[in-house]
């Protein structure tokens, strides 16, 4: 299995300063991405630190394989030891982030999104909470594996508005959902077994609210590599106002197909033992 | 200073600086801001201001007045609330200063909305319409063995489900051309999915191999190998 990943981060054009974090961990597999919010430095704050929390212990969790029921909260029984791994780290990052909110004037309202991608030998993991996305294109269409936890897209679902309506509603940056608002929280985690060519976009509001979905699909389509559709992301977005932090992770998976690495192995020994 | 945003039909009409220590919303032109709508009473709310808190109040309006799709007597304005009176939309904001004393953040930043409010409000939403989502997301997947080549259903509890003769496999099929992972499905925001491990085990769904993945509706018929499934998705019981 080959990765190729790429990823960007940018203050975009109206902001003062960025308040999203981005994290590439290529040894781990895990790419994480998180859109901070609240007065001052707090939203740079809360991004960084659930990025931190989160990278540092599914790796511990990781090197000790540590049991689900040891880790952090009740584990999710319909998720892999993987998956529980994201989802505990995730109420871990919560539990701090809403704590340092609570003990600190200059934290208070302090809050973060977050996207988390793992990759693992056959399987893929997707883990939010908030309005960041991932999405997951596969041959030539796009579909999301994050559900948005904003007061708008659960509108939608019910059918109350159109995407429309959605799409200007007053009510659009409102979160139903985020790290540091409540002592607890759930992430919603999907994990799935990954194919050939598979590509994986994690971002933050900041491109999808200026960029649509076709549209950001035909840039990763025509784009060379990650970091040139990355690259192509922000400029995008930038070009229609960059009125929020955009920031964008491409990560491609690619498999050479098992038969063929048999028969290399194969040849490989055949010349190793003829030594 | 606070302002009432007079919106309608998704475009402001017009700005109202919260000048006076009250104002009054109705159709008669006494009031401050004047909407003419048989919707609306004569004279149908009033806001009040007393200190840093203002107070929405209902005049006994025909129609009766509404806080963020709740309708109210009396309610204490929020920085970025919605009423509504009639068809028309009122927003309320606070000035910058007044925000920085309630500690709220700008109109177009991102705001986290705490559970009640949330949860009221998508309930008294939920009354409006009819379509019941919260039916659809009560559902698990289940496959079905058929054609006798199994016994049994299978619930699809777990995000990922394996198919194959791997032991860690949630659905075992055992016969000497089964491999340890023949499929998998995936319970994905969208639905449920069934992908195809490469290898040599077609995977046919309603008698078609499938290409990669495929999104499964209610009574496909899955195929793997001799194995025949079918799938369907039913209500879980509540548990608490």
């Amino acid at each position: 299995m080959r990765i190729a990943a790429a990823g960007l981060s940018d203050t975009g054009l109206k902001r003062e300063r960025n308040e999203d974090y981005l994290a590439m961990d290529n040894s781990a597999k895990l790419y994480i991405v998180a859109d901070g919010m609240g007065g001052h430095l707090a939203g740079e704050v809360a991004s960084k630190v659930a990025v931190q929390i989160i990278q540092k212990n599914v790796n511990d969790w990781i090197n000790k394989n540590s049991p689900v029921t040891e880790i952090f909260d009740f584990p999710d029984m319909t998720l892999s030891q993987r998956g529980n791994y994201l989802s505990s780290s995730i109420k871990l990052a919560n539990r701090v982030i809403y704590e340092m909110s609570q003990e600190y004037t200059e934290y208070k309202g302090m809050g973060t999104t977050i996207v988390i991608l793992a990759i693992m030998p056959s399987t893929i993991i997707a883990a939010n909470v908030g309005d960041s996305r991932i999405y997951l294109i596969r041959g030539d269409s796009m579909e999301p594996l994050s559900k948005e936890h904003s007061m708008v897209a659960e509108q939608l679902e019910m059918g109350l508005i159109s995407e429309e309506e959605a799409k200007i509603s007053p009510l659009r940056h409102i979160l139903t959902r985020n790290l540091g608002s409540s002592d607890s929280v759930d992430a919603d985690v999907f994990e799935l077994e990954h194919v050939d060519n598979d590509r994986f976009l994690l971002c933050t509001d900041g491109l999808t609210d200026l960029v649509s979905d076709n549209e950001i699909l035909n840039i990763i389509k025509n784009g060379n590599d990650p970091e040139h559709i990355c690259q192509q992301l922000i400029s995008e977005a930038n070009k229609r106002g960059g009125n929020d932090n955009i920031t964008v992770s491409l990560i491609c998976v690619n498999k050479e197909s098992d038969e063929k690495r048999g028969i290399i192995k194969k040849i490989h020994t055949f010349f190793k033992n003829k030594k | 200073m606070a302002r009432v945003i007079l919106v309608f039909n998704k475009k402001v009409i017009k700005e109202y600086p919260f000048s006076k220590d009250s104002m009054t919303i109705g159709r008669d032109e006494a009031n401050e801001i004047v909407i003419d709508n048989l919707a609306v009473s004569g004279h149908h709310a009033r806001i009040d201001k007393t200190g840093d808190i203002y107070i929405l109040t209902d005049l006994q309006s025909t129609n009766g007045t509404f806080a963020n799709d709740k309708k109210i007597t009396s309610y204490k304005l929020q920085h970025k609330d919605k009423i509504t009176i009639g068809k028309h939309l009122l927003f309320f904001a606070l000035s910058k200063q007044e925000q920085a004393k309630a500690t709220d953040e700008e109109l177009d930043k991102t705001m986290i909305l705490d559970t009640a409010q949330q949860k009221e409000l998508l309930e008294k939403q939920a009354e409006k319409k009819a379509k019941d989502v919260s039916a659809q997301q009560g559902k698990i997947g289940v496959v079905s063995f058929i054609d006798g080549s199994g016994e049994g259903e299978i619930q699809l509890k777990k995000k990922l489900t394996k198919i194959g003769k791997a032991e860690t496999s949630e659905i075992r099929l055992g016969g000497l051309f089964m491999p340890p992972t023949a499929a998998t499905i995936s319970r994905r925001p969208n639905g449920y999915a069934i992908t195809a491990t490469t290898g040599k085990t077609k995977v046919k769904v309603n008698d078609k191999a499938i290409k990669e993945s495929y999104y499964l509706k209610d009574f496909d018929t899955i195929e793997i190998g001799s194995y025949k499934f079918q799938f369907y998705s039913h209500d879980i019981e509540d548990e608490k």
